[in-house]
């Protein structure tokens, strides 16, 4: 007996060792693996003619913001990252008001066909883009000869909102059913039998039951939608109504050798949805977790 | 195909361009047709798109543009675009909504697409302009197939051989006496002896060794065969083509190391910091050159790529047509077509000199005889060639040239002992194309 | 005196109310032909047009062309090989290096080591930025001119070629993409690693198990459905390679990728519907992990 109450001592003595190395080698890894985005702002902190005349490995003679102001101002990046929330928001609600109403029909109520919708939707989420963007191009000009106006979809606010919809919906119906699940078949029992009508059963029952999946699923949705550039560049011809990620591309080769300012462009871009990361990170995990694991 | 028709001897341009002395009367005038037209616009909006540029684009449209709205009371609202994209997505962008007028390119991207009904017929538009324009640029404008234009020639430059006078007086050469081959290599020998790099090329784009692939195949094989090579009439598996790569393999030694890595800007580059001997590329980086100091503009030298067969001369030489063309979907395309005449007229080549434009303009009214002496010596190697083409992207199918050849010749730079097997895939491809 | 209450069995299949019965269709009806118009119906155009010959502007241009397309590209495009050729190199990578290794740290990070919580956020920090500005952090690295061409002296003139040299551009495009996609997969893990009873561990620690022992025998089979999901995550995440080359790049020529293949031919300046034929390569690829996906995660729906 006492044999093993020394090994285990001795045992957790090697565990201890082991265990600063691993954290010390991880925290050494962890700055590696952050330098290249701490490289940037540096960058982004000095000022243009200092690297001109002194190198990139110059000792800092100037510590300056103004690389950020001339961003603002030059790149108008106000307007691209306005452009970014009118996209963005809409997106978010209705992926989720959408993927809500889906799940919901197909987990409280009994339908033959609840299983392929489900297959339909979660499968449509890892469609390749590529497979489908230029007949998404050729429906929305096509819908909007239609109706008069080539410019109802193509080249609008709406018809970019569309598409993101469309494509991420399939995984918020996918993570809220499986949440669905978890809520006891019992509340939507006696819902029906109190008489609620299918509407108030969503909306009054069901919905204030999902706050937290659906603001897990919020932070997600925000940061995917948020980074995605691929859309922007082919159904918006205008540059001026581009989100950030995809006017970055038109800055990048406007500005190529100007690193100070396309720094300093870049780190804004990135600021909302790190600054969201940190600040709900919580939810951004679970969010995650849902997802990913069933149940 | 019907693409050839786009490439003609075309030396009337130069003669026409290189008038010197006609000064450009003050209160010289569009003629009457277009005057109704300019009258036609008053009040409306016009969407322009500059294609690239950076600030000195912004500010040249701005000052057409603005000279455009004094004249005719219609408002002009730009926007810039990054060129890479707006060329990928051209199709889509002109089907969808596009700017009224924008800044294009002649050849195939202007016929191909004009043909299709995306770009407006210019007929009258160029009716106007007739008597500024030399008939060879008219031609070069118009689409063989469909006999309209979809583009109002501005401006054109030449590809030929850059490098620094300084640098090429240091290693004991006479710059002003890069004639022939010999010549030519002897300078990137001796270049690279110093430590620097021979003959700089920048291949990522896809696009930019294909200068040097026009300019040999043009000097050792003739222009008529590399006419016919591009459109299927002679075949890439040819020893005559592959005779152009044996002169390319021999280029391939002199080059620098990250050839696959810099585009056309790294190529400049490399010659504004004096890191290389010489290059091949259109001369439109020049007001970079200038940007930085009068000095280096003074140090730039141009001369036409070295003679190599006798037979052929220097006869032959790709400079690109630029132009305006006019989205035949756009939302205003009366307004488009009299921005587009303004800016191809004299008035507005004169608003675009102004601000800071240094092309060479095609327009007869065009006055050079204030240049200085890099542009005169553009006028010159352009002078010496009796034969011009646009450059292979645009005297090529869409489908061929980007999508084929520019990997085609990546590929051969990176393995230059697999040329036999890259052009018989080239020819193959070719093959399978589907009729146009 | 029992009164027994009878409660319907078939409370469910009460008939529901016209209203009601509208408000269903609504519910699924708007969200799944929302799915079909802008996903599934452009996907069968695509495969259709495969099939076909046109540059994609006027439709009375459309021609027939059976399987030429595909033939063009398996026989006489060596593009593709590569692409494929890439593809692959880029899946092995992850399969075998990447995933793993955010599996690791995730079970690393999760033992509790000094600081885990913020060694989550680095780890995790380059999934949150939008590959545009990846793709600009990076170049300040590693274009000529960037970070490390300066340690190593370098500067425009005689920068090591990185993105263009074949042997080494692909590790350095798998390097950034593994950058990211660790962190991705770690976090999954750990969230799946929280499920784990603590008491096992515990116990087996104290029978004298090492680490690896633990992790092999009672980590992995508890996390056996996490797994799959993340393997097939993986084969997912390498076959829609795209955005960071896209940016890097802009064409196909030099990284070669399947969907960069699909978008310089089925757009752009020279289109054709080989674009086309690329797009149902890669869809065909695609379908197993997405099916294997599906089983897995209705496996108890679908019995």
């Amino acid at each position: 007996m006492s044999t093993g109450v020394v090994q285990s001592a001795e045992y957790r003595n090697n565990q201890k060792r082991k265990d600063t190395f691993i954290s010390i080698f991880i925290g050494f890894f962890a700055f590696v693996w952050i330098f290249p985005i701490l490289w940037t702002v540096w960058t982004s902190l000095r000022p243009y003619n200092d690297i001109i005349s002194y190198g990139i490995f110059s000792w800092p003679r100037h510590i300056t913001l103004v690389n950020y102001f001339n961003a603002i101002k030059e790149m108008h990046i106000g307007v691209y990252l306005m452009n970014s929330l009118i996209v963005t928001v809409p997106s978010v609600i209705l992926t989720l008001f959408f993927g809500s109403l889906v799940a919901f029909v197909v987990t409280r109520y009994q339908y033959k066909f609840n299983l392929w919708i489900l297959l339909l939707f979660t499968a449509g989420n890892m469609l390749p883009i590529v497979l489908t963007y230029i007949p998404v191009f050729w429906m929305f000009i096509w819908v909007g000869e239609l109706f008069g106006n080539r410019n109802l979809l193509y080249n609008n606010y709406g018809g970019l909102i569309l598409v993101h919809v469309g494509f991420q919906v399939g995984f918020a119906t996918f993570v809220l059913s499986s949440y669905m699940k978890t809520i006891p078949k019992e509340i939507s029992e006696s819902a029906k039998i109190d008489g609620a009508s299918v509407f108030r059963h969503y909306w009054s029952v069901i919905l204030p039951l999902l706050r937290p999946a659906l603001a897990a699923l919020s932070v997600l949705m925000t940061t995917w939608i948020y980074n995605e550039f691929f859309w922007a560049l082919v159904l918006m011809s205008d540059d001026s109504k581009r989100p950030i990620t995809s006017a970055l591309r038109r800055l990048q080769g406007q500005y190529v050798t100007d690193f100070n300012l396309l720094a300093a462009g870049a780190i804004i871009a990135a600021s909302p949805t790190v600054i969201m990361f940190f600040v709900l990170r919580k939810q951004f995990i679970a969010g995650l977790t849902l997802g990913s694991t069933k149940g | 195909m019907s693409e050839e028709k786009n490439v003609l001897s075309r030396r009337s341009v130069i003669k026409g361009a290189a008038v010197g002395g006609a000064a450009l009367a003050a209160g010289s005038t569009l003629s009457a047709g277009s005057a109704d037209a300019a009258t036609k616009v008053k009040g409306s909006t016009v969407k322009w798109t500059t294609r690239g540029g950076g600030a000195t684009g912004d500010a040249i449209a701005k000052a057409v543009n603005d000279a455009f709205t004094k004249k005719t009371g219609a408002k002009v609202v730009a926007q810039q675009v990054n060129s890479d994209d707006f060329q990928n997505n051209f199709a889509q962008i002109m089907q969808g909504s596009p700017d009224d007028a924008f800044g294009w390119m002649a050849g195939y991207r202007s016929n191909h697409f004009g043909e299709m009904g995306l770009l407006a017929d210019l007929t009258r538009e160029i009716g106007h302009l007739k008597t500024n324009l030399p008939a060879a640029a008219i031609k070069g404008s118009t689409s063989p197939v469909s006999k309209k234009p979809y583009i109002l020639p501005t401006t054109y430059y030449p590809w030929g051989l850059h490098y620094r006078k300084s640098m090429v007086k240091d290693i004991g050469m006479n710059p002003e006496k890069i004639g022939n081959w010999d010549d030519f290599v002897k300078l990137m020998t001796l270049t690279q002896k110093k430590g620097l790099v021979g003959y700089s090329l920048g291949a990522k784009g896809g696009w930019e060794a294909m200068g040097t692939f026009d300019i040999l195949n043009a000097r050792i094989n003739g222009y008529k065969y590399h006419i016919d090579l591009l459109n299927g009439r002679a075949k890439w598996t040819d020893a005559r083509t592959k005779e152009t790569f044996k002169y390319f393999a021999q280029l391939i030694p002199f080059m620098n190391a990250n050839v696959m890595d810099i585009s056309w800007d790294g190529m400049r580059d490399l010659l504004l910091q004096k890191k290389t001997g010489a290059m091949m590329m259109g001369s439109w980086f020049a007001n970079d050159f200038k940007a930085k100091s009068q000095a280096d503009y003074d140090d730039l030298w141009v001369v036409p790529f070295p003679e190599i067969n006798p037979k052929f001369g220097v006869d032959t030489i790709d400079a690109p047509l630029d132009g305006i063309s006019v989205a035949a979907n756009g939302k205003n395309i009366s307004g488009g077509k009299a921005l587009a005449e303004f800016w191809a007229s004299p008035e507005g080549i004169a608003a675009a000199v102004k601000a800071g434009d240094t092309n060479i303009y095609v327009s007869k009214s065009f006055d050079t005889s204030g240049y200085d002496a890099f542009n005169k010596q553009k006028l010159a190697v352009l002078a010496a060639a009796s034969n011009i083409m646009f450059f292979l992207d645009r005297d090529a199918r869409g489908d061929f040239a980007g999508p084929v050849v520019g990997p085609a010749i990546q590929n051969f730079i990176k393995n230059p002992a697999d040329i036999n097997k890259i052009l018989e895939n080239v020819q193959a491809q070719w093959d399978a194309l589907p009729k146009q | 005196m029992k009164t027994a209450v009878t409660i319907p069995k078939n409370r469910n299949r009460r008939s529901l109310s016209k209203t009601d019965r509208l408000t269903l269709t609504t519910f699924i009806g708007i969200p799944t032909l929302l799915q079909i118009i802008l996903l599934w119906v452009p996907a069968v155009v695509t495969i259709i047009l495969s099939f076909t010959y046109w540059n994609g502007i006027r439709l009375k241009d459309v021609q027939w062309a059976g399987i030429q397309n595909y033939k063009n590209i398996l026989f006489n495009n060596p593009l593709f090989y590569q692409a494929l050729k890439n593809n692959g190199i880029w899946l092995l990578f992850f399969i075998v290096i990447a995933t793993p290794l955010g599996i690791l740290l995730a079970y690393q990070i999760d033992r509790g080591i000094k600081g885990h919580a913020f060694y989550e956020s680095i780890y995790y920090l380059p999934v949150v930025l939008s590959l545009a500005v990846i793709g600009i952090i990076w170049n300040f690295m590693l274009q000529p001119g960037g970070f490390v061409q300066g340690l190593m002296g370098r500067d425009i003139g005689n920068a090591i070629s990185i993105w263009g040299n074949p042997k080494i551009n692909t590790w350095v495009i798998l390097g950034i993409a593994s950058w990211r996609h660790i962190g991705y997969i770690m976090l999954l893990y750990l969230s799946g690693l929280k499920s784990v009873d603590p008491a096992l561990k515990e116990a087996a620690a104290i029978d004298g198990a090492t680490d690896w022992q633990i992790f092999r025998k009672i980590i992995l089979p508890t996390m056996q459905p996490v797994n799959i999901i993340i393997v097939v995550i993986t084969l997912i995440e390498s076959l829609r390679a795209f955005d960071l080359v896209y940016i890097i790049y802009g064409s196909p020529t030099i990284f070669p990728l399947l969907n960069l293949l699909v978008f310089q031919n089925f757009a752009g300046q020279g289109i054709s519907m080989k674009g086309a034929a690329y797009a149902v390569i890669l869809l065909l690829l695609c379908i197993v992990p997405i099916i294997t996906y599906l089983r897995i995660s209705f496996k108890e729906d679908l019995k």
